[in-house]
């Protein structure tokens, strides 16, 4: 065991027993260290999201294991799996995936209900994660009315709201011009400087050439290729 | 046959638990040849995957159980007034050969499953599995148990015939009447009630030494087990004549029954539960093998403890209740 993060041997098949079944990942091992920027690339269908989603516990792999901070995440039992995974990750959708009809500050307090100590305290920490991402002012407005930056930074709010040590980011700027995108890498700059551990899957070549990036893995096939 | 509604409803629980018990039993093979948690393997995934749906459908089957046991007595001393000579399940029960068999099976059927979801539940509660080898095993165990259960109950019920003359409980709970049933029904009631209030003061004090002392929690449940068989003693023997206020009704089922306000169930749903809470502690103990297994056991023992030492307190208060209030006398 060295990596805080450590995947060993892991495939993730679809289609299993079928004459269609594909790997999505085929047999990847990698070391992940804590605090650093691992980006990984690859063409549409390298298995980026598959392995993000494997790591970060929303999804099982069909062989192999992923072990974060020394525990075996891929064979706990979906009740443990769950408490880790909250515990654990922040996770910044390709579509940010907002819950449309809510508020902002409900949507940033959602995944949180389970862990938080009370109402108050998750609202003032809601509130205040919100205001470090420039958006203490659209608090109380709809989802749906906000901007693509805004409905972004309502997702890494809503990432951080249980304060995880690792951050996944599937395509975070697919849907944002350059200069949002610009922004994204800087909170993404923050979110390294506090310790966290985040995980990127882009082709884009703004996040690609971004200084902040200190590991890259490319994928191709559902195998790392370099 | 009698084409009664639960009649249909106790084969077709068998049938379905049948149905779902062989698959998950061939699980349970699985399970105990190939577990290796440390492994990544495909198989072992599998196993993992699965684990979660089998062990969740044998928990309703066996909770399923848990209930028919309850049905089939209800059915039998419903089903009294269909037979010349029964007054109570016990005629029912009578009516042939089968009938005692199946009770006995169902009962045998009642404590594994009440044993095997006290493992599961303790099972559930750790990130490891520490029990899963223990409670697929136990399955395999049950599965033959629920098949002489099924089979024995329809024989049983295949064989109800409303012609036949029947004997009603009054010659099997008799002091003359041969077999454990009337040696229960003989005990002289002074050494009973000393037997089985030294047997329950002793069930509750190692109860309190295991819950205040951090004491060992076998004591409690060999005696939580063994109290179960003390307990229906102590009801042939003196429980019974004293709430029918007559001292050669020793029936255990006529309590049952709606002349006596259904006080049958108010004492057996205590005396039911804390022995099966008793047996699953029992069987989780002797199963904990593994540091994780003890770790997992420890943190369910002091709950399970104190709430089968609440029903053993609550039955025996209750006894004490009934013996107190009677009309009749039996000592002195």
């Amino acid at each position: 065991m060295s990596g805080f993060i450590e995947v060993r041997g892991v495939r993730k098949a679809y289609n299993e027993g079928q004459p269609n079944m594909f790997h999505a990942v085929d047999g990847i091992d990698l070391d992940l260290r804590q605090g650093e920027v691992t980006l990984f690339t690859g063409p549409s269908g390298s298995g980026k999201t598959t392995l993000l989603t494997l790591v970060g516990g929303l999804a099982r792999p069909t062989e192999g294991r992923v072990h974060v901070d020394g525990e075996a995440l891929s064979s706990l039992p979906e009740r443990f799996l769950t408490e880790r995974r909250r515990r654990l990750f922040g996770f910044v959708f390709q579509q940010f995936n907002l819950i449309r009809g809510l508020s902002v500050l409900d949507n940033v307090m959602l995944p949180a209900y389970p862990l938080a100590p009370s109402h108050q305290h998750l609202h003032a920490r809601a509130g205040t994660l919100l205001e470090s991402l420039g958006l203490a002012h659209r608090q109380n407005a709809r989802v749906e009315s906000l901007s693509g930056g805004e409905a972004q930074r309502t997702a890494i709010a809503r990432a951080l709201i249980n304060d995880p040590p690792v951050i996944i980011a599937d395509e975070p700027t697919a849907n944002l011009d350059s200069h949002l995108s610009e922004a994204f890498l800087a909170i993404v700059t923050r979110l390294k400087a506090e310790g966290r551990t985040v995980l990127l899957a882009s082709h884009d070549p703004l996040v690609i050439k971004a200084g902040v990036v200190d590991r890259r893995v490319s994928l191709r096939d559902g195998r790392v290729v370099g | 046959m009698l084409f009664h509604p639960a009649i249909m409803a106790l084969l077709t629980t068998d049938l379905l638990s049948l149905v779902l018990l062989v698959p998950a039993a061939a699980f349970a093979v699985q399970v105990l040849r190939h577990w290796n948690l440390a492994s990544g393997s495909v198989r072992q995934i599998r196993l993992e995957r699965a684990t979660y749906l089998v062990a969740t459908i044998v928990g309703f089957v066996l909770a399923a159980q848990l209930l028919a046991l309850l049905l089939f007595v209800f059915t039998a001393d419903a089903l009294a007034v269909q037979f010349v000579g029964a007054m109570c399940a016990v005629g029912t029960l009578n009516v042939n050969g089968w009938g005692f068999p199946a009770l006995v099976l169902k009962l045998a059927l009642f404590f594994a499953a009440a044993a095997w979801l006290i493992v599961h539940n303790i099972d559930e509660r750790a990130r490891d599995y520490p029990f899963i080898r223990a409670k697929y095993g136990l399955l395999l165990f049950i599965l033959p148990l629920a098949l002489a259960a099924a089979l024995v109950q329809f024989q049983y019920f295949l064989g109800l015939r409303a012609d036949v003359i029947t004997s009603c409980c009054g010659s099997l709970f008799s002091s003359q009447a041969q077999g454990v049933s009337g040696d229960m029904a003989a005990l002289p009631p002074l050494p009973a009630q000393i037997g089985f209030y030294l047997v329950m003061a002793l069930t509750l004090a190692a109860g309190a030494w295991s819950l205040l002392r951090r004491g060992s929690a076998w004591p409690f449940a060999l005696l939580s087990s063994a109290g179960f068989f003390v307990a229906i003693a102590a009801v042939i023997a003196f429980v019974s004549p004293y709430i029918y206020e007559h001292p050669h009704h020793h029936c255990p089922f006529c309590l049952l029954k709606r002349e006596y306000g259904y006080l049958g169930y108010l004492l057996y749903l205590p005396l039911f539960s804390a022995a099966a809470l008793g047996f699953g502690m029992l069987t989780s103990l002797a199963l904990a093998r593994t540091a994780g297994a003890r770790s997992a056991l420890a943190g369910v023992l002091p709950r399970m403890t104190a709430a089968a030492a609440a029903l053993w307190l609550v039955f025996t208060l209750l006894v004490a209740w009934f013996s107190a209030t009677s009309h009749l006398k039996l000592l002195g």
